[in-house]
């Protein structure tokens, strides 16, 4: 069992954002939280990558509960087993391509970066500066950081919805394929009804 | 990536910024550093170089500049003074040492002192290698002088590089002294008559003095042998007019000191009428520069300089008064100074404050990712205190480099401290500059860093969205 959410609420400035969301998360077994905006698809994300912490209930990720966890370890959890992917990419734009893959890597593996980069068809844009990047090798610069360190989840959160229907299916295949080839589960948050079709789990949340 | 790297490329991202404050920290530093220098300087040489004189006896004049010029040997002597005019106060019952000194000349910079050896056992010198003098034109080399023993060397006109040389006599090395920290290691030593005689001036005849050791070794008027030698003149100066009187004589009953000197030895002197009168032949022409007396009892530091001052033709100058007097006006020049210096430090310290601050505005999406995958408060608060760090080591260090190369260039380019050898120290006090830069340093950079390590993932990426 990769996740396991019991009972979750959380409220913001005394208004309730999640209210009693119990469901159980297997390897593999990719998931999409659909809803529209404000419905608190976010917050769960965050939740359960431990950015958050719930107002009640439990999380646990593989027998670990956050709410026993020191904030130092819950970090720990996220840098060696999740990835993530924005729907604004945030690249850090001083840095080079390589060097925003690195970021996410515990120990730089060269040769793992040139396969990455070599399948997100990114090679010759290695030592680009990311603010030089246009926004569609941005975007799979993005995606390689998620899954530069084979995470055993990766969070994405509304990862098409800039995009016209022909890019949505390009970058949901290339971040399906990076998930598969990791065995990663995939965790996408969205409003955008297009990328339903990709999944079997879904999880819809309201206002 | 490791965080230096992400560090090193974060400064580099606001290049401008970064090097701004590594400036302004470097220029507080430097400007600290310097004023320390000059300061431990000016304390060692007026602790050691003045070490033990009471009072100097010279020429009417500036008592700071006879002091300066022969205590510390970096100013131009006021004049001379008539031998004669000092032998009764050499024998003055409150003295315990007196040391006659001649000055006018120089080698490369370096002054060629007559004296008698109490000068060199006032400073506690020994000699390292070759021998004491036993003879005129002989040296004994302070230890930062580069002579070697049996060098011979000619002696220049004037206390400072650059001058006619004394073709006709030459010295020759046969002593050279261990360091001893003090004036001495810095000058050439010779017995006071061979300054003197190349001076075409008498010979001393100190053999009264219970001070001097030389008297058996004294060479005489009668073996100048060169015409020429009498052309010189004592410091570069006018020659005073002999003054026979004792120090006891009212100096309305002197000769003006600053009359021109013949050089046929004609001595002539002024009496209350203004009317000349010839000496006697016998009447010598020697003439020291300065007189250094070592008392044996306090009350005559206060008494005998006021008693020679009202009573004679001499001036006699207190170097503790002296240098006390000077260090109050170099202290007020140095208190700006520090002033400055910390304001420097002070606005470096801001700009790297502000400057991590402020960035951390434009930084805090990418630390909110950093934190998302993974980055731990501590390490955020790590990379950004390091940023800042960073800046202020940098700035310390070529603060320290503008410090000795400045320092270096106004050796070479200010004659006290060229011919003091002043050199850059690393003392406790420059340590505590550091230290103390590194710490206010480390406390600006800590506010912005726990700031950074405090940003709230959620928060963040949500205002962007």
């Amino acid at each position: 069992m990769l996740f396991q959410i019991k009972n979750l609420e959380y409220s913001l400035n005394k208004k309730l954002i999640l209210k009693n969301l119990d469901f159980i998360l297997k390897e593999s077994n990719h998931l999409l939280i659909i809803g529209p905006s404000g419905s608190g698809k976010t917050t769960l994300i965050n939740l359960m990558a431990g950015l958050l912490k719930p107002t009640n209930g439990q999380i646990i990720f593989e027998d670990k509960e956050y709410n026993l966890l020191p904030e130092e370890q819950i970090d720990n959890i996220r840098l060696n087993n999740f990835g993530f992917i924005f729907q604004k990419l945030y690249l850090i734009n001083h840095l080079t391509v390589e060097q925003n893959i690195q970021l996410a890597m515990q120990k730089s593996d060269k040769n793992f970066i040139d396969v990455l980069l070599h399948n997100l068809n990114l090679k010759e844009h290695k030592k680009k500066i990311a603010s030089e990047l246009s926004f569609g090798e941005a975007q799979r610069v993005a995606i390689a950081r998620g899954v530069a360190n084979k995470p055993k989840v990766i969070f994405a959160d509304e990862p098409t919805s800039a995009l016209d229907d022909k890019n949505v299916e390009n970058v949901i295949n290339l971040i399906f394929a990076q998930a598969n080839h990791n065995k990663s589960t995939l965790i996408v948050s969205t409003h955008d009804s297009r990328i339903q079709k990709f999944f079997k789990n879904i999880l819809k949340v309201s206002l | 990536m490791n965080d230096l790297s992400l560090i090193i490329y974060s400064l580099k991202s606001r290049l401008m910024n970064s090097i701004l404050s590594v400036l302004l920290t470097a220029f507080g530093v430097s400007i600290a550093l310097l004023i320390l220098q000059f300061e431990n300087h000016v304390k060692d040489r007026i602790t050691f170089d003045g070490k033990g004189i009471d009072i100097v006896v010279g020429a009417k004049g500036s008592p700071l500049q006879l002091i300066l010029s022969s205590v510390y040997h970096i100013d131009i002597p006021n004049g001379n003074i008539p031998f004669k005019s000092v032998e009764t106060l050499m024998k003055h019952p409150q003295i315990e040492t007196s040391i006659p000194i001649a000055l006018g000349d120089n080698w490369r910079g370096h002054r060629i002192v007559g004296t008698t050896k109490n000068y060199i056992t006032h400073y506690k010198g020994e000699i390292n290698s070759g021998r004491t003098w036993k003879r005129n034109f002989e040296i004994i080399s302070g230890s930062n002088v580069n002579l070697e023993l049996g060098d011979e060397i000619i002696g220049s006109h004037g206390l400072f590089e650059g001058g006619d040389e004394h073709e006709t006599e030459k010295y020759k090395v046969v002593g050279k002294l261990k360091p001893t920290g003090t004036v001495i290691d810095r000058l050439l030593l010779t017995p006071i008559d061979s300054v003197l005689k190349i001076h075409g001036l008498d010979d001393i005849n100190i053999k009264s003095h219970k001070h001097d050791d030389d008297h058996n070794e004294h060479e005489h008027n009668s073996e100048h042998k060169n015409p020429n030698i009498h052309k010189h003149e004592l410091n570069n100066q006018n020659l005073e007019k002999i003054n026979t009187s004792e120090y006891t004589k009212k100096s309305n009953q002197q000769p003006h000191e600053d009359d021109i000197h013949d050089d046929d030895h004609d001595h002539d002197h002024h009496d209350n009428d203004g009317k000349k009168e010839k000496t006697q032949k016998k009447e010598s022409s020697a003439k020291i520069t300065a007189l250094l007396l070592i008392t044996n009892t306090p009350i005559a530091n206060a008494n005998l300089p006021r008693l020679i001052n009202s009573q004679s033709n001499l001036q006699a100058a207190n170097p503790a008064i002296e240098i006390a007097r000077l260090t109050s006006v170099l202290g007020l020049g140095s208190k700006s100074f520090r002033i400055l210096s910390t304001i420097l430090i002070g606005i470096s310290i801001l700009s790297i404050f502000s400057g991590l601050a402020s960035n951390l505005e434009n930084r805090s999406t990418d630390l909110a990712i950093l934190r998302a995958i993974g980055y731990s408060k501590n390490r955020i608060f790590k990379i950004i205190s390091i940023e800042g760090m960073l800046i202020v080591v940098s700035g310390i260090t070529l603060g320290i480099i503008l410090a000795i190369s400045i320092f270096a260039l106004l050796i070479q380019n200010i004659t006290p401290l060229k011919i003091s050898q002043a050199a850059f120290n690393f003392n406790y006090d420059i340590l505590l500059v550091i230290v103390s830069v590194i710490l206010i340093g480390f406390v600006a950079s800590i506010f912005p860093a726990l700031r950074a390590s405090k940003i709230s993932v959620a928060k963040q990426l949500a205002k962007n969205t």
